[in-house]
């Protein structure tokens, strides 16, 4: 697996730049090619940043579930790094996604916040991921610090499809899906930089998932030169 | 080094947007006043006032594209006459962007556009409240994996095991 490192070293760059020409991109058609909407006017245009992060920040939980799964299957300590990385950027990305919707809730519901359920099951999500986080931090066992993250990886994802479907489970001020599978419920002009930013963000998540797992992997293995981790695996698949 | 290059194109490439941004917000986006208007502050140029539709002054057939009204600021507000377009969101008590010429002559506001209001402090509260935090994420992690990595091989954890040199003198 140190393979696998070494893969991200020599590549992130790439997805780092496929995603900010993306985002750029997306930031033209968005911001000045984009037409405002009938009823919300200029205010529509946080929909290109607010929904991708929330959508990525989706992403980054199912890769932390997946990763999850594979740890409890494998126990390879560098699955574990990708799990702790995208559960940072998740949890990043859940607090950047509950902002800037409260930003847009202001000017079109004309409020910061309300009990909906779609906003409530998300800001759940939020709590999920940091105590994930915190948990990462209470045990001393690294292999058992793991095993419990992974566990409680897995049943929070229960979170998810509540947080996807609460539109359409419950009645809610939040807006039902645009795009599901009875059709898309947005024009051309707005799928189109709806898309272009949605790539960028998911590329961009690529991005920092490398570098972020690099980060922790790095720190493990510096801690196991030390003498405090002797994990065979890290030892085993130094990067040369 | 390389980071902090790569981080500083970055930044200049983001000031350059914002740049365009602004001066794109001034020349197309910017209102003024009813109040400065009438006080001939914008001259005879094409502005966007902003302001609300008075209780009571709308005249004329604005299915047709045409009509009569007050557009009421903090003052007296400003007598507008409208051609153009039929606009869909003109009704009293509505505040709205006009576009359109100050006709100091014929003291009045000639407009041929209606606008909704712009709101763009939201939008760029939402994404600056976006992009900025994960700009700074990523910054810190570039930096901090470019030091393990320099750490790693300060501490020859990358070299192979080499047969150590004894001297046999």
């Amino acid at each position: 697996m140190g393979a696998l490192i070494k893969w991200m070293q020599r590549y992130e760059g790439w997805f780092g730049a496929a995603g900010a020409v993306c985002i750029f991109a997306g930031l033209y058609l968005g911001l000045v090619a984009s037409p405002p909407d009938y009823y919300q006017g200029e205010v529509v245009r946080i929909m290109y940043v607010h929904v991708p992060i929330v959508q990525t920040a989706m992403l980054a939980y199912s890769v932390l579930f997946a990763g999850s799964i594979w740890y409890l299957w494998k126990r390879d300590p560098i699955v574990d790094n990708l799990c702790q990385a995208a559960a940072g950027i998740s949890a990043y990305l859940t607090a950047g996604g509950l902002i800037t919707g409260s930003i847009w809730a202001k000017p079109t519901w004309n409020t910061w916040w309300t009990w909906d359920a779609r906003l409530v099951s998300f800001a759940v999500m939020l709590l999920i991921l940091i105590g994930y986080l915190m948990l990462r931090t209470f045990i001393d066992d690294p292999e058992r610090e793991a095993r419990f993250a992974a566990v409680l990886a897995i049943v929070g994802f229960v979170d998810l499809p509540i947080v996807h479907f609460s539109v359409e489970w419950w009645r809610t001020l939040h807006q039902p899906l645009s795009i599901s599978m009875r059709g898309i419920a947005l024009s051309g002009e707005m799928l189109r930089p709806l898309i272009v930013m949605s790539v960028g963000f998911w590329v961009l998540f690529v991005y920092m998932l490398m570098v972020r797992t690099q980060v922790l992997y790095l720190t493990d293995l510096l801690r196991a030169k030390k003498g405090r981790l002797l994990s065979h695996a890290h030892l085993s698949d130094l990067p040369t | 080094m390389r980071l902090y290059v790569q981080w500083t194109v970055i930044t200049i490439a983001a000031a350059l947007v914002a740049v365009a941004a602004a001066r794109y917000y001034d020349r197309h986006l910017t209102t003024v006043t009813p109040e400065a208007v009438v006080a001939n502050a914008a001259g005879p140029s094409v502005v966007r006032v902003q302001g609300q539709v008075a209780a009571g002054t709308l005249e004329g057939d604005p299915a047709a594209g045409r009509a009569t009204f007050r557009l009421s600021g903090e003052g007296a507000g400003l007598p507008i006459q409208y051609e153009g377009p039929p606009p869909e969101n003109l009704r009293e008590l509505k505040t709205l962007v006009i576009i359109g010429q100050w006709d100091a002559d014929a003291g009045v506001f000639r407009a041929h556009d209606v606008a909704l209001v712009t709101n763009y402090g939201f939008v760029v509260g939402a994404y600056l409240a976006g992009f900025l935090p994960i700009a700074v994420f990523l910054f810190a992690m570039e930096r901090r994996v470019r030091r393990l990595y320099a750490e790693i091989r300060q501490t020859k954890l990358y070299e192979p095991e080499s047969v150590a040199h004894v001297d046999t003198r």
